[in-house]
């Protein structure tokens, strides 16, 4: 067993690898798409011609743009994010400490999140039809439906505006004790559970029913086996592949999709940092948080599907 | 009718404190008052109201807390490359101009002890003594060669580029004079070497992140797109001020967000907030609100280089068809004044008072777009969120024109490059042009055959020799009588209509002090951080 | 299995009371959406009140908006744009994702693994640069907004019925099937999708309200409905000032987005048990 999933990680490395490059090229085209560079979008409204051709050469952008992104490819293997172009910092450094903010609300979103839905969507499962599993259902449903803006808005409104309980913005860095922190991260990681936990528990709730449904469970329950039992003791570890996977793409989402809770408590993180690099055609910023995401993204599906093989021996 | 008193709000009161700083008469205030729909005899006890403004004294200490609404990686400490209001209010911080405006939009010496010309054409700057840089050295005429003449180079990225070409040499005379030579005489100088890319650097400064100037606060941290902390200058050359111990910006991007930061006593002040939020500010006690109108505004430009622009008639029915009123009223919801399609606002010594703004008239539109022919054919006008409250004015206009069987074909395009790829590019858009301070500038910027942002292509010999004359007359009547002339040209010439100059509203903890409003901009002109101080 | 199912199932095509509930909501909306030019009592770029997020009125049934206008009226011709474009944006979506996902589940090998890797390259690139760069190469069109939402629910519809198909994949009745000498249509067809329609469906259902949200942030890329006119999630973004007053032109939108999303999802779980269920 233990090869064969060495195997596959193997090869999925080098894959994730090549995923990376095409990524890479695809970002690097798409941006080039774009009207406008740096220099035309510093300048705004004062954006002459020669007031262009100046500061583009000021910044080193005369190269044509591939020459610049197969550089910024060579540095990356050499392990240097490359230099923003608009401020002249380092990638690296402008990215460093907005990373570790984003990780850090992501695992604290996942840790909260993660357990509810499952629980929520098992237990839904369990009493499919029952009045419990509608409300779950319209409750799950009615949340996501709410835009990500309002609940975010609404959530400082109330506990913030009107109560005080809670401060209205998240400075990340202000923390110093266990009590500040839960109070600052209170409400943005329930505004992202809102976001992040309806398709995991609908997802979760839908392959155990499905797996229910299959013959030898179907058996085993009029052979008078309980529900409950049933399905933690045979659906669920036939549904661990597809609710892993959904656990994944809505993980991913924590990793990249967050520009709003962190626009609404301005919470220093990635997403605005890439957004910020798209406004202003920053290509090496771009490429960077791209690559960031992607790697997010490919290592949270590459560990869903691992999970899912080691838990059906049928796909080894 | 008295009951619509009701729809005044304290807001109302900053626009009338407003008008009396501009020294505005009681006979125009209250005309003011009427046209806002307050009864004469509630007018009256809303003026002595905004009268009795407090006479407080400063109290020096504590942390300031602001909040501006746009920040990006792009932020800066270079003041010629500033362009976000984040980084003005940053280089305002720490950093001087040689004058600045004060409240009535008079030039006052800050740097510079006195500018002075014979013939408005070579200028003698003298530097006050014993100003020093954060880092302990004196500023000295080297500094601020340095700091003008590093706008004529492209390299920059100079924002005053085009306004800076004018200079044709700096030199320093003895260490604290300074000799400005202009390519052809301008009276108006001093006026300009406020603005604040004018700000005064290190000599040989390239390094613009440690923010080494001369102003009341040093620089301590500052994290492009997240925040800047900076400390009093024990040292600052002035007597007065500044009052804060420390001055911490940053910018909170959604309007409610910024507004709900105030209101849960997160900052202690919100910049520009939207006419829709005062209503919940207001509603909150312990916050105070302050309007400033200073010449922004948001423009429809109709190319006359291009369909359906070059029909004169499709101008001129445009022009009718906006309906000022109802978008000072319903869009800017009154944080407006009516304007009449010229940029010079009424808070200029300048401005042409018997120049009126056109009349909403559908009926004379619909004659016009007749007689272009225009009638039944989609016209499409290009609006953004780039351009404040224009794909609303854009709807309103549409709407207009739906009634009188006009199609507008509004087309709300992304705000990501939509200064170089739709303004000044389109038949018909929008624009958006911020303060400038003064006629000259406005009009060389925007309306002269050779302007680099001619937003309709008007071209006009006449217009382009008066600019010329008025521009070296030291004698300020002459002057006012050639820009009115001036203002009626664009204003009927030209293919813009200027519907309303934008007002622009700080909401602040009431704790916040003497914080005044400032014909450049919001916040205080930007300079706030300086003049406000903390109630204990 | 519980008294109730078995009763389903005798009578065949019935729908419980709950999926009748959700069905009617959704067709209450789609004859909302198609006679809405007919019916709605303003013109939906006029500014008929004075007042700004006015209340709840007899002159305006569900108040007024951030500048004044009938929010009945917006709301009407909203659900045209809300519910017809998720519709069409979900359905192009999942019926690529999923077909592309069972087929690559059965073919497996380079053919999987190209389809994988590719899908996940395309999720990897960031939302808002792909949505800029479609305005900037092909402009602004319902159906350019209709093909870009549904591009981008693709590659997540993929995979999880990918990870659907690949566990019944494994079964002896595809094994069978496949020594039969069946076709690869035949498979996933007949063997395949009854196996994972019921989770195929939840997923649908969750991907159309994603899309009803990601629509109004495409709007604000120049990507979308165009002025006057707005779909339900913009009559919520630009009305998000009037939260604080608990206005209606905030509120209702939000309700009409809960109500066609719930009484869709509500649907997909009650649906008759023939089409809903297993039929090997």
């Amino acid at each position: 067993m233990s090869t064969y999933v060495l195997n596959l990680i193997t090869v999925r490395l080098l894959i994730a690898a090549l995923t990376l490059l095409i990524v890479s090229f695809a970002v690097f085209f798409a941006t080039a798409m774009l009207p406008g560079d740096t220099a035309t979008i510093l300048l705004g409204q004062a954006a002459t011609p020669e007031a262009v051709a100046g500061l583009r050469s000021a910044m080193h952008l005369d190269d044509p743009a591939y020459l610049r992104f197969l550089r910024w490819l060579v540095g990356l293997f050499r392990g240097d994010l490359g230099t923003s172009y608009v401020n002249n910092v380092a990638v690296a450094d402008l990215i460093g400490g907005r990373f570790v903010n984003t990780m850090r609300l992501a695992g604290i979103t996942a840790l909260f999140s993660v357990p509810l839905a499952l629980t929520l969507g098992i237990t839904a499962a369990m009493f499919r039809g029952s009045l419990y599993d509608r409300a779950v259902t319209i409750l799950t449903i009615g949340i996501i439906s709410i835009p990500e803006f309002m609940v975010a808005t609404s959530a400082v409104l109330v506990f913030s505006v009107y109560l005080k309980w809670l401060p209205a913005l998240s400075f990340a860095n202000d923390v110093t004790s266990i009590g500040q922190m839960l109070k600052v991260f209170a409400m943005p990681v329930i505004s992202l559970t809102f976001v992040v936990a309806a398709q995991m528990i609908r997802m979760t709730r839908a392959a155990v029913i499905d797996t229910i449904n299959t013959p030898y469970v179907e058996t085993a329950l009029l052979k008078g086996a309980s529900r409950p039992r049933m399905v933690l003791r045979h659906a669920l570890p036939n549904a661990v592949g597809p609710i892993v996977n959904a656990v994944a793409l809505s993980l991913s989402y924590l990793v990249g999709g967050v520009i709003i809770v962190e626009t609404i408590f301005n919470y220093p993180g990635i997403a605005k940092l890439m957004v910020d690099g798209v406004a202003t055609r920053d290509l090496p910023l771009i490429q960077t948080c791209a690559m960031i995401f992607c790697v997010g993204y490919l290592s949270l599906i590459t560990l869903a599907d691992i999970i899912a093989i080691l838990a059906n021996p049928r796909l080894r | 009718m008295t009951d619509r008193t009701l729809n005044w709000t304290p807001s109302d009161d900053a626009m009338v404190e407003n008008a009396i700083r501009r020294g505005a008469t009681r006979r125009e205030l209250l005309h003011m008052l009427l046209a806002g729909g307050v009864a004469l005899t509630a007018g009256g006890a809303i003026l002595g109201r905004a009268t009795s403004t407090l006479a407080a004294t400063p109290t020096s200490g504590g942390h300031l807390k602001a909040a501006g609404w746009s920040a990006s990686t792009a932020d800066t400490l270079d003041p010629a490359k500033a362009s976000l209001s984040t980084d003005y209010v940053r280089c305002c911080a720490l950093y001087n101009r040689l004058t600045f405006l004060d409240k009535g939009g008079v030039t006052q010496m800050e740097l510079a002890e006195s500018v002075e010309s014979a013939d408005a054409k070579v200028w003698t700057v003298k530097l006050r003594s014993g100003v020093t840089f954060h880092d302990g050295k004196s500023l000295s005429s080297q500094d601020v060669v340095f700091s003008l003449m590093r706008h004529l180079n492209p390299d920059v990225g100079s924002k005053v580029n085009s306004i800076a070409k004018q200079i044709t040499s700096v030199k320093a005379v003895d260490p604290l004079t300074v000799e400005i030579t202009l390519a052809n005489p301008n009276a108006d100088l001093p006026t300009i070497l406020a603005m604040h890319h004018f700000m005064i650097v290190q000599d040989g400064t390239t390094d613009f992140s440690k923010g080494i100037g001369t102003g009341a606060f040093k620089l301590e941290s500052f994290q492009p797109g997240v925040k800047s902390v900076a400390v009093k200058n024990p040292h600052y050359f002035k007597s007065q001020g500044p009052y804060l111990d420390s001055f911490e910006y940053f910018a909170i991007s959604d309007d409610n967000a910024r507004v709900n930061a105030l209101l849960s006593g997160d900052i202690h002040l919100a910049a520009s907030i939207k006419p829709r939020s005062m209503k919940l500010v207001e509603s909150q006690p312990g916050f105070a609100l302050s309007q400033t109108t200073s010449g922004n505004y948001t423009n429809l430009n109709m190319r006359l280089d291009m369909e359906p622009g070059n029909k004169a008639d499709f101008v001129a029915g445009m022009k009718n068809l906006v309906n000022r009123e109802q978008i000072q009223k319903s869009v800017m919801r009154g944080l407006a004044e009516l304007a009449n399609d010229q940029p010079i606002s009424p808070a200029s010594i300048y401005y042409n008072a018997d120049l009126k703004p056109k009349a909403y008239d559908p009926e004379k539109a619909k004659f016009h777009f007749q007689k272009a022919g225009l009638i039944g054919q989609s016209i499409p006008v290009v609006a953004s969120d780039a351009a404040t409250a224009s794909v609303d004015m854009a709807t309103l206009v549409q709407q207009a024109g739906a009634d009188i069987g006009i199609k507008l074909d509004v087309q709300r395009v992304p705000s990501d490059g939509y200064w170089s790829n739709y303004w000044l590019k389109a038949p018909v858009h929008f624009g958006n042009i911020n303060p400038r301070p003064t006629p000259d500038i406005l009009f060389s910027l925007l309306y002269s055959s050779d302007a680099p942002w001619n937003e309709s292509q008007f071209k006009s010999t006449k217009f382009d020799a008066m600019l010329v004359e008025a521009r070296g007359l030291l004698d300020q009547a002459k002057r006012k009588a050639i820009y009115d002339e001036m203002q009626v040209m664009i204003s009927e010439q030209a293919g813009t209509v200027i519907p309303v100059f934008l007002s622009n509203v700080d909401a602040l903890s009431a704790k916040l002090k003497g914080l005044e409003a400032n014909p450049l901009g919001g916040q205080m002109g930007y300079a706030f951080a300086e003049y406000v101080w903390l109630d204990a | 299995m519980t008294p109730s199912v078995t009763l389903a199932q005798k009578f065949g095509y019935r729908f419980s009371w709950v999926g009748m509930i959700g069905l009617s909501i959704m067709l209450l909306w789609g004859i909302m959406a198609l006679i809405a030019p007919n019916i709605i009592p303003h013109p939906v770029g006029e500014i008929v009140d004075e007042d700004y997020f006015g209340a709840i009125s007899s002159r305006f049934w569900l108040g007024s908006d951030y500048l004044g206008r009938d929010m009945l009226s917006r709301i009407l011709m909203g659900a045209r744009y809300t519910v017809g474009i998720s519709l069409a944006a979900v359905s192009i979506a999942c019926f690529s994702g999923v077909v592309l996902g069972m087929t690559a589940a059965v073919v497996g090998g380079w053919f999987d693994a190209a389809v994988s890797r590719f899908l996940d390259a395309m999720n990897s690139i960031p939302g808002k640069l792909s949505g800029l760069v479609v305005v900037a190469a092909v402009g602004s069109s319902i159906t350019v907004l209709i093909v870009t939402l549904a591009v981008i629910y693709t590659p997540g519809a993929y995979r999880f019925a990918r990870a659907l198909a690949v566990n019944i994949n494994t079964m002896d009745y595809i094994t069978v099937a496949r020594t039969r000498g069946e076709g690869l249509v035949y498979i996933i067809g007949s063997e395949i999708l009854p196996n994972i329609i019921g989770p195929v469906l939840a997923d649908l259902g969750l991907r159309f309200v994603f899309i009803v949200l990601l629509l109004s942030g495409l709007s604000f890329l120049g990507l979308g409905v165009q002025p006057p006119y707005a779909d339900w999630g913009a009559l919520v973004h630009e009305n998000v000032g009037g939260l604080p007053f608990g206005a209606p032109a905030v509120i209702v939108p939000s309700l009409a987005i809960a109500s066609l999303t719930i009484s869709v999802n509500l649907l997909i779980d009650n649906l008759p048990q023939k089409i809903r269920d297993r039929s090997a």
